[in-house]
């Protein structure tokens, strides 16, 4: 099994090739390419945006060619790739939301096409404060998707939709894509309607263990649908994108977070794709001296990871394989 | 709908009266049974059962009810620690579960809530385990007349509350509807937990959807999505705004025009106060269930009327128009403004309130402006006789991304 990391932190514009360098040297041979960290949700929410998207393909491209170039020169495959969100903006206006959907978005898809990166995630729409249900929002999503479903068919990339929350005054509760019936429903009939894997999901573990979903249970009902992950860890209260086996809540200082009902899950389906960590906030945690040394800790855990999938949860890790 | 109190943190197990009394004067009609109080989880975890049957503190308790004109309609049985060390339960919390069903009906209680079984069972065995469990107790619960109420669980991870058992409102539907068809009758039904929804982050919106009908109680208490307390809602906040979303909350009941049992818990909050100050602070509990009633009822309220017309020509009435104008088309909305006099607003011709006075007796006058008061002694003064009803917009089923600026509209907006 494969094991990869977010790029955010790691990778330079002025110098991607180390990097990928430094992250191929580590042992992980996959990276989820930071696209949104081109163009910042914060920015977006407060209508500030820069004019990186603006730019012709050709240019974002050219931009591009270097990280392209250093990651297949490491063998890092860009397995992952996210788009920039939100895509649409609830009290924004029309020409940044129509900006968001009809240039960042098709532009994403470009930029990950050239990558050669099989999957992009999106963030679904969340208006389920005016819209008020589920059901309403998600039509604003597929609307979205159906835009740019056809360029991923003929592009051959698969948009993974997000278990996401939402913020009731800070409390984080579920938002799109956490009920994972519907999920699987509306992935199997979109698929359908394009003859083509179109969509699948990309299940966050963080943004998870923040509502208390079930990991087992959900992973084991999306089965083959689960085609990328964000693995990181919290507190169960904030999104903080930590290192998994970080947090405990009680006096035995075992971990709060369902990890063997994550691997259990994993098991379940037969996962074999990318153990992706999305873990770039830990990267400025540590100082300087010991970021590598982090970033192999994560490798590490992603190592034992991939052993607990294949051979059992529990079973020795000494001389097993990683790939 | 029949609002209740639960009297953890106001009633005295050795001395009830004094907490009765109160939620009594309060306005209350009804408590909660809560038979926690008198056989414990920490007693429950010593496995020291403790017997309700001769009871006398119950007694007491059941007494001082009865001297205050305060009923129990639902009874909420003994249950376990979420992180209880027990592993094989069924026999000890089938035994408690009886007993309390017999005493809930005794106390003249319709309902029990009773919680599913979770200690040790691995989660893709919970529906055998409880399947067989609240079968077994479907025997008792018929010959003594009473309804199970089965409720929305978390689980213990380390700390970490995640969701449990009945957690999932579709499967929970299912559970309910199968052991019903078992047992050959409506004997089964549900309790939702509003504070477990809302340590578990979930849609309550979908929740409720997802269980209709089945549902029967619901407990309204507030938290901060973390730790398990139970708070007077609207008083766990964040930022000026309620970390419990009881926007979707009263959206679903609201939907559903549930008619069932709502609970109010707060035993956190009373436990907290000064014994001195309990008094005003049930009337404001009182309050606080008043007003989820008005709420959750405003869509029954505007469908006993054959027909209607509102008062009040701004965002209030724009939200009406949005989300109810079509379902319960208003006749004509009518305004102090006489500058308004004769326009149309949403739709609606906006009217001199004079023109009431020609209303059909049945036809009911909807307030949608927040001064009810002042508008409803306006009216009786003007000796209009028709129903009046106050409507608001604060949990509506959905929402413009914008309101209507007064100078805006005034301006052509319309």
């Amino acid at each position: 099994m494969k094991i990869g990391v977010q790029t955010q932190n790691i990778i330079a514009d002025t110098n991607p090739s180390e990097g990928f360098e430094t992250l191929s040297r580590i042992g992980f041979s996959c990276a989820d390419f930071s696209l949104n960290s081109y163009l910042k949700n914060t920015s977006i929410y407060e209508s500030e945006l820069n004019d990186f998207f603006t730019q012709p393909l050709s240019s974002l491209e050219q931009f591009f060619a270097p990280h392209k170039l250093g990651a297949e020169k490491a063998g890092i495959a860009v397995n992952q790739m996210h788009m920039p969100y939100p895509v649409y903006v609830p009290m924004g206006s029309s020409p940044l939301n129509e900006y968001l959907q009809k240039e960042v978005a098709p532009k994403s898809m470009e930029i990950c096409h050239y990558f050669g990166c099989p999957y992009i995630v999106i963030h679904g729409f969340k208006l389920t404060h005016y819209l008020g249900t589920e059901q309403a929002e998600w039509e604003q999503t597929q609307q979205f998707i159906d835009s740019i479903a056809p360029m991923a068919k003929e592009m051959g990339i698969t948009i993974c939709i997000e278990n996401l929350y939402d913020s009731v005054a800070g409390h984080l509760v579920e938002g799109p894509c956490c009920d994972v019936r519907k999920a699987v429903e509306r992935i199997d009939r979109i698929n359908e309607k394009y003859h083509a894997e179109v969509l699948g999901f990309c299940f966050d573990t963080g943004h998870a263990n923040l509502v208390g979903i079930d990991y087992e249970s959900f992973i084991t009902a999306l089965d083959y649908r689960l085609k990328v992950l964000h693995i990181h860890d919290n507190d169960g209260i904030d999104d903080l994108h930590q290192i998994p086996f970080t947090f405990t809540r009680t006096r035995e200082n075992k971990s709060s977070t369902d990890w063997d009902g994550f691997l259990q899950g994993l098991r379940n389906i037969h996962f074999d794709k990318t153990l992706s960590f999305e873990t770039a906030p830990v990267i400025n945690a540590f100082p300087e001296q010991l970021k590598l040394d982090a970033l192999s800790f994560i490798f590490k855990i992603g190592a034992y990871f991939s052993h607990s999938v294949q051979m059992g949860i529990g079973a020795d890790i000494e001389g097993t394989s990683t790939e | 709908m029949n609002i209740i109190c639960a009297p953890a943190g106001i009633v005295g197990r050795e001395n009830p009266r004094q907490g009765v009394t109160d939620i009594s004067a309060a306005g209350f009609r009804d408590m909660l049974l809560d038979m926690s109080l008198y056989c414990t989880p920490a007693k429950l975890e010593k496995g020291e059962k403790e017997s309700l049957e001769g009871n006398q503190e119950l007694a007491a308790l059941l007494n001082h009810c009865s001297k205050n004109n305060i009923c129990t309609h639902v009874a909420y049985a003994p249950y376990l620690m979420r992180h209880t060390k027990h592993n094989n339960t069924s026999m000890i919390m089938t035994q408690v579960s009886e007993m309390g069903i017999k005493t809930a009906a005794q106390s003249g209680c319709q309902y029990i809530v009773i919680r599913p079984l979770f200690a040790g069972i691995p989660d893709k065995d919970l529906w055998k385990a409880n399947h067989e469990y609240y079968l077994r107790l479907a025997d008792t619960a018929k010959e003594n007349d009473m309804m199970i109420l089965l409720e929305n669980q978390c689980k213990n991870k380390n700390g970490h509350l995640l969701r449990g058992a009945c957690s999932d409102a579709v499967s929970a539907a299912e559970w309910v509807d199968q052991l019903n068809r078992e047992v050959g009758g409506e004997r089964f039904g549900f309790c939702m937990d509003a504070g477990v929804c809302s340590i578990c982050g979930q849609n309550m919106y979908d929740f409720i959807h997802a269980l209709g009908d089945r549902l029967k109680t619901v407990i309204l208490r507030d938290c901060d999505g973390s730790h398990e307390s139970a708070l007077l809602p609207f008083t766990c906040a964040n930022q000026g705004r309620p970390q419990t979303d009881w926007l979707n909350l009263i959206r679903g009941l609201r939907e559903i025009f549930f008619d069932g049992q709502l609970i109010l818990n707060i035993k956190d909050t009373a436990t907290s106060f000064p014994p001195v100050l309990r008094s005003g602070l049930l009337a404001m509990v009182k309050s606080v269930a008043d007003y989820f009633e008005w709420q959750i009822e405003i869509e029954r309220v505007l469908r006993k009327y054959p027909s209607r017309v509102l008062f009040g020509a701004g965002n209030m009435c724009r939200n009406y128009m949005k989300c109810y104008g079509e379902t319960y088309p208003p006749l004509y909305t009518c305004d102090n403004n006489k500058g308004l006099w004769g326009e149309m607003f949403c739709g609606l011709e906006v009217k001199n309130p004079e023109s009431l006075r020609d209303l059909d007796r049945d036809c009911a006058v909807i307030i949608c402006n927040i001064y009810y008061k002042e508008i409803e002694a306006q009216l009786r003064q003007m000796n209009i006789k028709n129903p009046i009803e106050y409507f608001n917009d604060e949990h509506m089923p959905s929402f413009y991304f914008d309101r209507i600026k007064r100078d805006v509209w005034n301006g052509g907006q319309r």
